[in-house]
């Protein structure tokens, strides 16, 4: 943990257009929420289908795809990074740094609104609120390893981002039940079903599988980018 | 040959040639001689064709965007992703062209075939159009641009022509090829001709409607990874937004109120404009859309969209071009 380059990213992630963007995902779910709410079908199962299909799979990707890549790969595109290399500090502590910066703001975005869209609509009720925040933040932390990594490892890092999570969770995911063992929106639901008591909420992986698969996806996606950092070769834009 | 200007034969350049120290008094004495600032003819061949002029430069520009799109031109890396989208919006008609002649059943219908396709197209939107706008942008060479014919006008026209061309590429592809298997294969009845000339019309609207809305969005940042998320955001949550809130609507039974939340999906838009609006064919949208006044509303969306997107494009080139 490097306080100066934590500083610097989070200036680079949330003093710029990005923010906007940041901002408005979890808007666009407080402001189904609260529609949810006005036309009366602000039930169970609604909210329960709004924050899975919503929250976690639609907000939570794209939280995790512009934090991620956004703490790294512009650096990299800019060749700025050469700056920050040149320094006596570890690499790997860089990409650990990095990744505090894009977990927590994941984090502080995806969680927070989550409870408070759940809490709109059922209150604490079964715990659903509550078994969606852990989910959204445990998912958010690992989608922000996941996608810093790819921005360390390729030049179309978000591309490559949006295809994993359009193409593969979303449209394979869908077809293939298979699938869905590899999908981190898929271990996020397993998380808040473990703490949610809702009968709507229903997920076919065990908790042990997720749970390791998301330890081992966040510890290895900081640990690779890590790597490397360490032996990073900066090529001319193509 | 064309005839030359004469030029006075000097050797090796100007007066300053290396291998040729000046004396300590030249300088001086070449001020009398000779008018200061000359331009050397240093023989350069000079272009004797014609000017093609501002259309056919808006034209080159057309073209080389639409090959840089594909990553024809760049490097193989840049090929890949647009490629494999390309093969992938293949699939659907080469599974329904086997489907056809192995089971003697129709596959995929023509009208929903963008619909159904709808991811690909927006990650190729999303991946794509930042590559047609954002360089130029964050290089600053406009001005270069600007400085042959090609006017502001021109420039924006040339990115989406090629964009829309590409997505146009994209959808008449594959859906041509369906066409021509179902007419070879030729199933017991008539081949659905009018679906296949509305898919086509609709093929037209979507890839103007989704190049305005993916440019307009793509030239507001310099910086391509943000352009790609932004543009993929914009399309999950239009997509999620529709799909929430039609469920809701049809969870409290309210089946018209649930139709307008299908449109503010763009693809289920131009959808419900041009195919099941103009051409009369099924909805592509798992419910049906307002009819009446929807179809009217729809079109003019549309239309009113791509201004938008058109108007952003010109008053944000402007200011990039004044920097």
């Amino acid at each position: 943990m490097n306080g100066v380059i934590a500083g610097i990213s989070y200036r680079a992630l949330l003093g710029r257009r990005r923010i906007w963007l940041l901002a408005l995902l979890p808007v666009v779910l407080l402001g189904l929420a609260v529609l949810l709410r006005a036309v009366g079908a602000d039930g169970e199962r609604a909210t329960v289908q709004l924050l899975q299909n919503f929250a976690i799979g639609v907000m939570l990707p794209l939280l995790g795809l512009i934090a991620g890549t956004g703490v790294i790969a512009p650096e990299i595109d800019d060749g700025t990074i050469i700056h920050l290399l040149a320094k006596p500090i570890s690499r790997p502590v860089i990409a650990q740094t990095k990744f505090l910066v894009a977990a927590s703001v994941v984090a502080a975005f995806a969680t927070v609104p989550t409870f408070l869209a759940a809490y709109l609509l059922v209150g604490l009720e079964s715990g659903v609120a509550a078994g969606f925040a852990l989910g959204a933040l445990i998912g958010g932390v690992a989608y922000a390893a996941v996608f810093m990594l790819l921005g360390v490892v390729t030049r179309h890092a978000v591309t490559v981002g949006i295809a994993y999570a359009v193409i593969w969770e979303g449209l394979v995911g869908n077809l293939v039940p298979g699938a869905r063992r590899f999908s981190i929106q898929q271990w996020a639901q397993t998380v808040a079903d473990q703490i949610s008591s809702s009968a709507f909420l229903t997920t076919g992986i065990g908790l042990g599988f997720a749970a390791t698969a998301l330890a081992v996806v966040t510890v290895g996606g900081v640990v690779w980018a890590g790597q490397r950092l360490r032996s990073f070769s900066l090529t001319g834009d193509e | 040959m064309s005839e030359r200007p004469s030029r006075p034969n000097t050797p090796a350049g100007g007066p300053a040639a290396p291998g040729h120290p000046a004396a300590p008094g030249a300088p001086a004495q070449e001020n009398h001689s000779s008018p200061v600032g000359v331009i050397h003819d240093i023989g350069y061949r000079h272009y004797g064709g014609g000017r093609l002029g501002r259309s056919s430069a808006t034209a080159a520009l057309a073209v080389h965007s639409l090959r840089g799109i594909f990553g024809i031109g760049r490097t193989a890396r840049a090929k890949i992703i647009p490629f494999a989208l390309g093969a992938i919006m293949m699939l659907p008609a080469v599974v329904s062209i086997a489907i056809m002649a192995l089971a003697q059943q129709r596959g995929m219908a023509y009208p929903g075939y963008a619909a159904g396709m709808q991811p690909i197209l927006a990650i190729f939107l999303a991946s794509q159009s930042p590559y047609a706008v954002a360089p130029d942008l964050r290089f600053r060479v406009l001005p270069l641009y600007l400085s042959r014919p090609v006017t502001i006008r021109d420039y924006v026209g040339a990115k989406l022509a090629a964009m829309a061309a590409a997505i146009l590429l994209l959808l008449a592809v594959p859906l041509t090829v369906l066409f021509v298997g179902e007419l070879l294969i030729d199933l017991p009845g008539a081949p659905l001709t009018s679906d296949y000339l509305a898919s086509m019309a609709g093929a037209v609207g979507y890839a103007v409607l989704l190049a305005s809305l993916g440019v307009a969005i793509a030239s507001l940042t310099p910086r391509r990874g943000l352009g790609v998320a932004s543009i993929i955001a914009l399309y999950l949550l239009c997509s999620g937004v529709s799909t929430v809130l039609a469920a809701t609507m049809e969870s409290v039974n309210d089946y018209a109120a649930a139709g307008w939340a299908w449109l503010v999906n763009p693809f289920f838009l131009v959808d419900a404009a041009v195919h099941v609006g103009i051409f009369g064919t099924e909805p592509a949208a798992p419910g049906a859309y307002p009819g009446g006044i929807g179809v009217a509303a729809a079109i003019v969306a549309v239309l009113g969209l791509i201004a938008l997107s058109v108007a952003v494009l010109i008053m944000r080139y402007r200011k990039a071009a004044s920097r």
